[in-house]
């Protein structure tokens, strides 16, 4: 059986009165790529957030190679999530001080590389991703797309052991969302990466081996080869 | 809705992140606001000073003379003494002079506070003996440049033996009709024509920066405001909610830099300038100034809000494109090379050339002045291009870009410090010349009639310490120069002074020390105005590093806060930030500083220089440290910005 990669177990928050997640168990294997799926407020990029270590749940566990994650502590989270996880977001996340092959390299430089020996490995995502010769440009020069890919590389850089995507096609067309999104799932499964992406776009998610899908804090669909039992919801017409 | 009260509901809809961005607003314009007010009162309190020494040069009487005047420089225990004589000619009432309720008639003696108290401090025959007369009355600020004066209105028959003298400062008894009121000293014309460079110095930097501050006010509205026009607002409208908003909180901060610059007078009016601290009421510019700058203020910001937000009511998205800028051209640099090598070519000729000489001089140091604020983009934006290629961590990549991004802006925030590190630098290797005629002794010259020559000579023998003797006699017109040298004993020479006035009155006896003593009360004053300039400046600096801090952190909340998700470090962000305020204000500040005193150099007398040099870098320091502090202040909004934006913008 394929090795879990990432799992959270039981995890449940509160934003006030509010309950964003009421117990969530999910497992991701190694090379596997999930959408979570749900209507706006459901919950999935909590649980997204809970998952990555940039929130704490309330309760549950979040485990990475079965190290506890929700138990570290913020620096400790930063660094797990700098060096061990991957991360593309709708749009805005490159710096548009640095040139596209810098902020591919940003990574590595956060992490002690030195500048000299973290370029090379920034710009061997170039070519595959279809930007060779962008590397010098600056973002404020680049297509939406392109921004994307270039966001794409960075994320990968540092082979991450999971790529979280939160609407990584929000905010590009039909065309250029199914190319990115193509890459995407390819390059993750090329460096053995797991994938975990929210949308609430179907045709997005179809790129994935398994779908969840969020309702009010429960996991109520989970479809695909790698799919757990679905939880049954425990309160009639909650969906 | 109109503009006004949608501005009051966007202002106040702000939360807490908007709030700080509207608290440092209003703080940049309300210190803006108090140091422009200090520029322009400056000005008006100078002309204050100017004005009230007007009353002392005689202004001869167009037709009838109603009375006459001697106004004369004498000197007690070290300080400066003005002594204005004054007679009554019967023909007509004679005017009365400021500060006092009548003309003073014969064997009357008004003394300033100052001097009445040293009066009564200094024994009669090293002070009170030259006037022979008990002081009637105090002398009012109106008569007065400042309250540590010593001056001294005598009354005199007509037939005085004072109306006929001839003093060494070249004064003449004068008919007069009234008290002058546009001939101030020439010394005031000087220190106001400092004070009009002072001013340039620091208006110029502000007025940029007052601008600048209308940025933090577009920078958190501008997401709202795209919003504003994609839900249909029409460009006009956007404009002029936004320019509602900002002079809204300006003219707030305006009236309260007015008020803290009320509060803060008592404390500029210490500030000691030609020997004494100012009155207050000087400091206090008039009305329609404090109106204009109160008015100005705001309006200067509502129009700096309007170029801010082009990109916006440009585009319905609001998004800036960054691109690689273009650079800023080397010949900058060899403009600025030019003036210093002229500057250092010329440095031994000028005291040659005379008066040409002097101009020859100021404009050359006028012309590096200018090359300095022309090449200073351009060194910034070489900075950032040297510390981003030579970068192999993240912070100073990110810094070097930055400054070459923006060279412009990083400019702004040392501007004030470099220009006016400039002229500290030049003028701290400058040390007034304390020796006068020699170490231990001094070379007094008295003007008297030619009979009086042997009076004044038994005096020299009883009066001074041993030693002193009379060097030399020239006779002009039965009016005699007698030079005596004498060791330095200030409470004797005094005394000598006495008997001298006693023997020729009016005629005070003047020593080489004392003229020396003029020149480096000018000087004096000339460093203590740069000190204040600088000072000025580093406040700018640090209120300006305070406002460019937050609304570069506010300009890219969205990518902080991703980079933050990420498991970006803040420390990174923030070392950046400090190295990207840091590098300018060293190099560009310390530069200008270095070349001040490198084009000193020829003129330093070397000596007296070790305790200017000593304030001059503590209050660089407490700059540099201030200076970075202010842009630390951003920090807690970085830290907000970086943990409460979700992935996704609102």
């Amino acid at each position: 059986m394929t090795e879990t990669v990432l799992s959270g177990t039981g995890l449940e928050k509160r934003f006030g009165g509010t309950v964003a997640l009421a117990g969530v168990d999910l497992s991701i294997r190694r090379g596997e790529t999930i959408a979570i799926m749900g209507p706006s407020g459901s919950g999935k990029s909590t649980l997204l957030h809970c998952l990555a270590g940039i929130m704490r749940p309330d309760r549950g566990e979040v485990t990475l190679l079965g190290q506890r994650v929700d138990t570290q502590s913020e620096a400790q989270r930063s660094r797990l999530r700098r060096s061990r996880f991957g991360f593309l977001f709708q749009f805005g996340q490159l710096l548009p001080e640095l040139t596209a092959e810098e902020n591919v390299a940003l990574p590595l430089l956060l992490d002690g590389t030195p500048k000299p020996k973290a370029l090379p490995p920034a710009r061997s995502w170039f070519g595959p991703l279809g930007l060779a010769g962008l590397e010098r440009r600056r973002p404020g020069e680049l297509s939406g797309g392109e921004a994307q890919r270039v966001a794409l590389a960075r994320a990968l850089v540092t082979g991450p052991a999971v790529v979280f995507a939160d609407e990584p096609t929000g905010a590009l067309d039909q065309a250029n969302g199914a190319e990115t999104m193509r890459i995407l799932v390819e390059a993750t499964k090329g460096q053995d990466s797991c994938l975990v992406l929210v949308t609430h776009d179907a045709s997005v998610a179809a790129h994935c081996d398994r779908k969840v899908e969020v309702r009010d804090g429960r996991l109520v669909v989970d479809a695909g080869p790698g799919a757990a039992k679905p939880e049954l919801p425990q309160r009639a017409g909650a969906w | 809705m109109n503009a006004v009260t949608l501005a009051w509901t966007l202002l106040r809809g702000g939360g807490r992140k908007g709030m700080l961005g509207s608290v440092l607003t209003l703080a940049a314009v309300g210190v803006t606001t108090t140091l422009l007010m200090f520029a322009v009162a400056g000005n008006f309190a100078f002309a204050d000073r100017a004005e009230r020494t007007a009353w002392r040069t005689p202004v001869p009487a167009g037709q009838v003379e109603t009375a006459r005047q001697l106004s004369v420089l004498d000197m007690v225990d070290g300080r400066p003494m003005t002594v204005v004589y004054l007679t009554a000619t019967g023909s007509g009432a004679p005017p009365v002079p400021p500060g006092m309720d009548g003309f003073p008639a014969p064997g009357e003696l008004w003394a300033s506070p100052e001097l009445a108290a040293l009066l009564e401090r200094l024994p009669a025959d090293q002070l009170a003996d030259r006037f022979d007369a008990p002081v009637t009355g105090e002398l009012g600020d109106a008569a007065l440049v400042h309250g540590n004066e010593l001056v001294a209105v005598v009354g005199v028959a007509s037939d005085s033996p004072v109306l006929s003298a001839r003093p060494l400062d070249g004064e003449t008894v004068v008919g007069i009709s009234e008290f002058g009121t546009d001939a101030a000293s020439e010394t005031y014309r000087l220190y106001q024509s400092f004070m009009a460079v002072a001013t340039v110095l620091m208006v110029v930097p502000l007025l940029v920066f007052g601008g600048a501050a209308a940025r933090l006010t577009v920078a958190r509205r501008d997401q709202r405001l795209a919003s504003l026009r994609l839900v249909g607002a029409t460009p006009g409208q956007v404009v002029r909610v936004t320019v509602a908003e900002a002079i809204l909180t300006a003219l707030v901060g305006a009236v309260a830099g007015a008020i803290l610059y009320t509060a803060v007078m008592p404390l500029l009016a210490r500030i000691p300038i030609d020997g004494g601290p100012w009155f207050v009421a000087d400091l206090w510019p008039p009305l329609w100034a404090t109106g204009a700058v109160i008015v100005a203020v705001p309006l200067l910001v509502g129009l700096s809000a309007v170029v801010g937000l082009r990109r916006v009511v440009i585009s319905p998205l609001g998004v800036a494109r960054r691109q690689t800028p273009p650079g800023i051209r080397a010949a900058r640099l060899l403009v600025l090379v030019a003036f210093v090598g002229a500057f250092l070519f010329m440095s031994s000729r000028f005291l040659g050339m005379g008066a040409l000489g002097s101009l020859l001089m100021l404009v050359l140091l006028a012309g590096v002045f200018g090359a300095i604020n022309l090449v200073g983009p351009w060194v910034v934006s070489l900075l950032g291009r040297v510390t981003a290629l030579a970068a192999r961590r993240p912070a100073p990549l990110l810094a070097g870009r930055r400054l070459v991004d923006d060279p412009r802006s990083a400019w702004r925030t040392v501007a004030g410090i470099a220009l006016t590190g400039f002229v500290a630098g030049f003028t701290v290797l400058l040390s007034p010349q304390l020796t006068g005629y020699a170490e231990d002794r001094t070379l007094l010259t008295v003007s008297v009639p030619t009979t009086q020559v042997e009076a004044v000579t038994a005096s020299v023998a009883t009066v001074l310490p041993d030693g002193a003797k009379v060097t030399g006699t020239n006779e002009v017109e039965g009016v005699s120069l007698v030079d005596v040298e004498t060791p330095v004993d200030s409470a004797a020479i005094d005394r000598f002074r006495t008997e001298v006035a006693q023997i020729a009155p009016g005629s005070p006896t003047m020593g080489t020390d004392d003229w020396v003593r003029f020149d480096d009360q000018l000087f004096t004053d000339v460093k203590t105005g740069v000190l204040v300039v600088l000072c000025v400046s580093i406040l700018i600096a640090m209120v300006s590093a305070a406002v460019s801090g937050a609304s570069s952190v506010l300009d890219r909340r969205q990518v902080y806060g991703l980079l933050h998700l990420s498991g970006t470090p803040m420390k990174v962000l923030n070392s950046a930030r400090r190295m990207e305020t840091l590098l300018p204000l060293a190099v560009m500040g310390g530069g200008s500083l270095a070349c001040g005193m490198l084009m000193a150099m020829p003129f330093s007398s070397g000596g007296e220089i070790a305790g200017n040099l000593a304030l001059l870098f503590t209050v660089v320091g407490f700059g540099v440290v201030g200076v970075v502090g202010a842009s630390a202040v951003s920090r807690p909004l970085l830290a907000s910005v970086m943990r409460n934006t979700p992935p996704r913008p609102d």
